[in-house]
């Protein structure tokens, strides 16, 4: 499948940045300048390297780089860190070409591997690109080398620009985060200065000036309050993740209990009934457990429906994980709501409808993450949520033998 | 039999906390003196009546938060326990830090308890009110029974 030559004027050619020859090298154009690419040959015969070589200039490759033959030369020579790519034959007497993708992935190099063969049974072939082939191809097919080359260089820019906006967005919520603490931890002192001094100049002078002074008052000790409730709620959220889990066998039951008895008041003034079945043990920080079930239950009591909240908790185990679902008869959520709610701050309600800051389903979020798991709501307005959250349990296994 | 006024020190650098306390104290109907220096310096020459304070009166309770301009509260509690006179004053840490760290400290360093600065009005009074009731009401303490 060779390109059609082009018989196009120099005049036409354009120069080719540095370094992104791979993106503008234009496969219909064989005579524009030729793209560096180095090579690292996995393979004992000189004539396939040189079939392979021929194959490449041809398609406007000046290709560099040698060829080894078993693993300690392979290891020297992807240490050096100059190859763009290697080109391993799938069969060679000492070792196979599979075996360069896993020592390329233990050296934690990410160059791609593309298998060249002389035969390769079709599920095998499949097999190789899961554990990490980037390609194969068959000797006989070596015209397909060139854009088999470019598609896995295109890739691995792709898995190279994904990493680091990755890295950049952790990076970037790392600080917000930091930022969140110190902010929020400091602001508490002057806060805690203006909502006592409101409430003293409340309680002392309340009735002793006129209304519009008892109004604003009252605006200011409301709005104070509110405040201190939002950065407890905020510094809640970042410690979350700041201190590392303190993981122990944790019972559910035990964690529900406790979170009730948290909600006591909340609990009694609505009639809210709680119900759990038989829950297991696991391995969690207890601590945030109770923190997880209590703004779950919390969460269902405040978006009570007509009827007293009645709240159900159950748990089923799946394969190596623990679904629990905390299931309502409140209000409900629209599903395109369903995924917001989870964000910090989001709010679906005016504050006089529903108070509160709005963080406490994303420390719910940030609780289940921590523990590598998944949480998510099903629900219909009028019709109740379940909060669904994913625990592994396999964590739970292997961290349970190890505890005294 | 009419209770005795008690002496109330108080180190804390922020005034509106003292004036808080003073608050709190009044609504407890008992005779009380607050006194208040904003830092560990202070804190110290009032205790050992020195520089503007020879006519001060050695207190009976404690109020001490941690940290402090120029001498920070660990400081002054580590002195006070060092000397015999000052160790029997009753020392009530009174900060906000709720750092566990300096929970364990204040004990070590011997604090007669740690007290957190609670967030609302009405928690800071009845704490501060408890607090001084149960030392200088329900407590014995060593200056009163020598005297």
């Amino acid at each position: 499948m060779l390109p059609a030559p082009s018989l196009a004027p120099a005049t036409a050619q354009r120069p080719i940045p540095d370094g992104r020859a791979g993106q503008n090298w234009s496969r219909t154009n064989p005579r524009q300048e030729p793209q560096q690419l180095r090579v690292l040959f996995v393979e004992d015969q000189p004539a396939d390297v040189e079939l392979a070589r021929r194959a490449l200039r041809e398609h406007g490759f000046d290709v560099q780089g040698c060829a080894v033959q078993d693993p300690d030369q392979f290891l020297n020579e992807i240490r050096k860190g100059v190859y763009d790519i290697v080109l391993a034959d799938y069969n060679l007497p000492q070792w196979n070409g599979m075996e360069a993708v896993s020592l390329l992935r233990r050296e934690g190099l990410d160059i791609p591997v593309i298998l060249v063969t002389g035969a390769l049974e079709e599920a095998r072939a499949v097999e190789c690109l899961k554990d990490g082939a980037a390609d194969y191809l068959l000797k006989e097919h070596l015209t397909r080398l060139p854009e088999s080359i470019r598609q896995a260089l295109r890739e691995k820019k792709l898995r190279e620009d994904n990493k680091r906006s990755q890295q950049e967005l952790a990076r970037s919520n790392r600080e917000l985060e930091q930022f969140a603490y110190v902010a929020s931890h400091d602001l508490q002192e002057p806060l805690r200065m203006i909502a006592s001094y409101t409430q003293l100049i409340a309680d002392r002078y309340r009735g002793k000036l006129d209304d519009k002074a008892d109004r604003y008052i009252h605006y200011a000790v409301d709005g104070a309050t509110r405040m201190q409730a939002l950065i407890d709620d905020l510094l809640t959220f970042s410690r979350v993740g700041r201190q590392g889990l303190a993981l122990q066998n944790s019972d559910c039951n035990e964690a529900i209990e406790i979170a009730c008895k948290n909600l006591e008041n909340a609990i009694r003034e609505t009639g809210a009934q709680v119900e759990h079945d038989r829950l297991p043990v696991i391995v969690a920080d207890g601590r945030l457990l109770v923190q997880l079930f209590q703004n779950l239950i919390s969460n269902s009591i405040k978006f009570r429906g007509t009827e007293a909240p009645h709240i159900q908790i159950s748990a089923e185990k799946q394969k190596r994980e623990w679904i629990f679902a905390v299931t309502d008869n409140g209000i409900g959520i629209a599903p395109e709501h369903a995924q917001s709610i989870f964000g910090i701050f989001k709010r679906l309600h005016t504050h006089d409808e529903y108070p509160g800051s709005g963080i406490g389903l994303s420390i719910c979020k940030k609780i289940v993450e921590h523990h590598g798991g998944r949480i998510w709501v099903e629900s219909a307005p009028g019709r109740g949520a379940t909060f669904k959250v994913v625990l592994a349990s396999l964590l739970a296994k292997h961290k349970q033998e190890k505890l005294p | 039999m009419t209770p005795d006024c008690v002496d109330i020190l108080m180190v804390d650098d922020n005034p509106a906390d003292v004036d808080l306390a003073r608050e709190a104290l009044d609504e407890t109907h008992r005779p009380y003196r607050l006194q208040s220096v904003s830092d560990g310096e202070e804190a110290l020459s009032f205790l050992t009546h020195k520089g503007a304070y020879t006519q001060a009166v050695t207190p009976d309770l404690l109020f001490l938060d941690l940290n402090l301009p120029r001498k920070d509260g660990r400081h002054v509690l580590a002195e006070m326990k060092r000397d015999p006179q000052l160790a029997k004053i009753p020392v009530v840490v009174f900060t906000t830090s709720r750092a566990f760290s300096d929970v364990v400290s204040s004990y070590e360093l011997g604090a007669n308890c740690y007290v957190r600065k609670p967030g609302t009005l009405p928690e800071f009074l009845a704490t501060v009110r408890e607090v001084s009731d149960f030392w200088l009401r329900h407590a014995i303490l060593p200056r009163k029974e020598n005297s």
